[in-house]
């Protein structure tokens, strides 16, 4: 196995009494696409701000190439492109003003920025948005002029905050897609996501809840990761049903996937069992029933609810 | 500082003056603002003289001789009298008169001064502003001793033969000494540093310093607040660039925009208010370091705020008590001495100080160096300041 691109090492921050990111170590392999879960507050951004030298670990460590990501930040930087959460390029220049910006910043030299540009324009497609100004482009073209100007140096790793936040789902695929092309190229992408098929176009995913990595897999061991099957019903009325269940004692939780209700409960076999003999609920309908793989979604559920019951112990 | 990169200053320097030429409203009244308001403080404290002011005059004793002081209080050209009919009451109140000052000759006045004993005019002035009143009851004065002169000048051609030939039996000596004493002794007035007693000339570098002032330091307060409101600083962080190099390159432009403003201001005096420079090469450094100084505070005030509306806040809070205290209108030595001290912290006090000792005084090296020093001081500090709060922010 070769040299881990990222590795933490028991990174954790505190702004105050707040324990924002908690003791998180982890190692991410070269050309991984990472994909690093968990709620609004979990502690992803900080954990990525961390890494790019932004803000300064409270204890533990943590390497980006073998450098010191807070020590070395300097040196650091020369390998990796950040995309921020927030469009955090300057409105009132050019595309072409920005991306000769931040070459110049990233110090690529003057000879190869004219052909570096050229090529990042025409891998996203902005070649003809050229001279329009940043702040009048679309969100999704916005998001392509963050990447390209996170790429202008050629870094062999890329931090992306949510890249897809807010985007139309034609800028979201066309973004993967990029993503997709820099792995194969072997670059390393970082990437925070709230859509949980974006976590399955992951090579691997981490969890974090509460500033605690939970789990980091891939995706399909996260999903084999859960020790029973699920249970999905169909009912009628849908909505009465999912607040009933959800107040049973051996129902962990219930989640509402294209009409059918998900239960999440220790004991699937026995429980559809139990309600095929006796259905709690005279006004409810039980229609229809059956045994189902967990999603991502699933997992994420799992995690983020600590439903430990379902999941398997190696894990956490 | 090591690895300090010229293309990267320049890339910064380059996206700053984008900025600059982008906000056309800021643009135009970084070109505007700058002639006009020297135009118009020019012609503001062009005059130091006051004249015309609105005045009454009433005069209770019609008599021939009263009529002769009447004749050389009208002359005086710092009044403009309004005459009005001995009757009136209410000459104390000038406000309702819109006067600031009314001159009453009362009955018998000359009639008293004939019999060896003599009354005041009376003079009611509007204390309102003390220094208006000083200057208003001096210029009565000043006419009065006029019109004693030239009384006494009368009374001396009118004298009887016989009173000459007495006079001729005192001693030589005191004859001489009283001569003297009907005299009016005067001064010579040699202007020294302002020839013309133009108030322009004093009052220039206070207004450069002003319009710099003003524009510089509001502006740079803007840059790096502008970053962090926008969320654009920490990408400017995740960059290889180092902290100087984006201060360096941030300040580039406004200095170079600056300069501009400052020929341009000192073209417009020269040629609309005939203000001459002399010694070019030095009033070009101490405006030099006067704009660094000025760009350090606003960037100082950039780094400490984290929102522009705070940036702006804060310089408008430092820029006040300069424009009271700094001296650039009037002496500083006004001031009680503890405020004086106050005084000393601007960075415009420095400047005006320095700018008229070079400009008026002709003054050597010498004596301004103090003040090139606290600029330069001024500068080393605020950049430095500046310098550490980013390092801050950056952790």
């Amino acid at each position: 196995m070769s040299e881990p691109v990222i590795a933490l090492n028991s990174l954790s921050k505190s702004f105050g009494n707040v324990h924002a990111v908690r003791q998180v170590s982890l190692t991410i392999d070269p050309g991984t696409i990472f994909g690093f879960l968990g709620a609004n507050g979990a502690g992803k951004t900080t954990t990525m701000r961390m890494l790019c030298g932004l803000t300064r670990p409270s204890s533990g460590s943590a390497t980006i190439t073998v450098l010191n990501v807070w020590k070395d930040r300097h040196r650091v930087r020369t390998k990796f492109g950040y995309v921020a959460q927030r469009f955090s390029l300057y409105p009132d220049l050019t595309v072409d003003e920005n991306l000769r910006f931040f070459g110049g910043a990233c110090r690529v030299p003057k000879s190869e920025l004219t052909a570096r540009i050229a090529r990042l324009l025409g891998l996203t497609d902005l070649a003809p948005k050229r001279d329009t100004a940043a702040g009048s482009l679309s969100g999704g073209m916005r998001q392509l002029l963050a990447l390209d100007c996170a790429l202008i140096h050629d870094p062999p790793l890329l931090f992306l905050d949510e890249p897809t936040a807010g985007l139309d789902p034609v800028h979201r695929q066309q973004i993967w897609n990029l993503l997709y092309e820099l792995s194969n190229a072997g670059k390393t992408i970082f990437v925070t996501t709230h859509y949980m098929d974006e976590a399955e176009r992951c090579t691997e995913v981490g969890f974090l809840e509460s500033g605690q990595l939970l789990a980091k897999e891939s995706p399909r061991a996260l999903k084999e990761s859960f020790r029973v099957p699920l249970l999905e019903i169909d009912v009628d009325p849908v909505m009465p049903a999912l607040v009933r269940l959800r107040s049973l004692p051996e129902v962990l939780g219930v989640s509402l996937r294209s009409g059918a209700l998900r239960i999440y409960a220790a004991n699937p076999e026995e429980l559809i069992a139990s309600w095929r003999k006796a259905w709690p609920f005279p006004e409810i309908e039980l229609l229809a029933d059956r045994l189902v793989e967990p999603d991502m979604e699933d997992v994420f559920t799992a995690y983020s609810q600590r439903y430990d019951a379902l999941l398997k112990k190696s894990t956490s | 500082m090591k690895g300090t990169s010229f293309s990267a200053i320049a890339s910064v320097a380059y996206k700053e003056f984008l900025h600059i030429l982008r906000d056309r409203r800021v643009l135009v009244l970084l070109l505007i603002l700058p002639p006009v308001f020297t135009l118009i403080f020019g012609h503001a404290f062009e005059a130091s003289e006051m004249t015309d002011v609105p005045a009454l005059l009433i005069n209770r004793d019609a008599n021939p001789r009263t009529q002769r002081f009447i004749e050389i209080i009208e002359k005086n050209k710092t009044f403009r009298w309004q005459k009005t009919s001995p009757e009136i009451a209410d000459e104390p109140d000038l406000l309702k008169h819109h006067v600031w000052a009314s001159l009453v000759v009362p009955a018998g006045w000359s009639a008293n001064l004939a019999n060896g004993d003599p009354k005041p005019v009376i003079l009611y002035l509007d204390g309102s502003d003390t220094n208006t009143a000083t200057y208003l009851e001096g210029s009565v004065l000043k006419s009065l001793a006029d019109f004693q002169l030239k009384e006494r000048d009368a009374m001396i051609e009118s004298l009887p033969e016989d009173v000459i030939e007495l006079g001729k039996k005192l001693p030589v000596e005191i004859r001489k000494q009283f001569v003297s004493l009907m005299e009016a002794w005067s001064v010579e007035p040699k202007v020294l540093y302002n020839p013309k007693t133009r108030f322009i000339d004093y009052v220039f570098p206070g207004i450069i310093g002003l319009i710099l002032q003003l524009l510089t330091v509001t502006l740079m307060a803007c840059t790096i607040a502008r970053e962090r409101e926008s969320g654009t600083l920490y990408q400017l962080m995740v960059t290889s660039l180092r902290r100087g190099e984006i201060v360096i390159g941030k300040i580039l432009p406004y200095l170079a925009v600056s300069i501009v403003l400052i020929v341009m201001i000192l073209a417009l005096s020269w040629w609309h208010f005939a203000v001459q420079f002399r010694a070019p090469i030095a009033l070009a450094v101490i405006c030099f370091l006067f704009l660094l100084c000025s760009l350090g505070l606003g960037l100082l005030i950039s780094a400490f705020s984290r929102t522009q509306t705070q940036a702006i806040q804060f310089s408008v809070f430092f820029l006040l008590p300069v424009f009271v205290l700094s001296g650039a209108f009037a002496p500083l030595e006004q001031l009680p001495r503890a405020i004086r001290y106050v005084s000393e912290i601007f960075p415009l006090t420095h400047f005006c100080r320095a700018f008229r000792l070079v400009n008026m005084y002709h003054a050597t090296l010498s004596f301004y160096l103090v003040d090139l020093a606290v600029l330069l001081a001024g500068a080393l500090v605020t950049f430095l300041g500046a310098a550490f709060l980013l390092k801050r922010i950056e952790e």
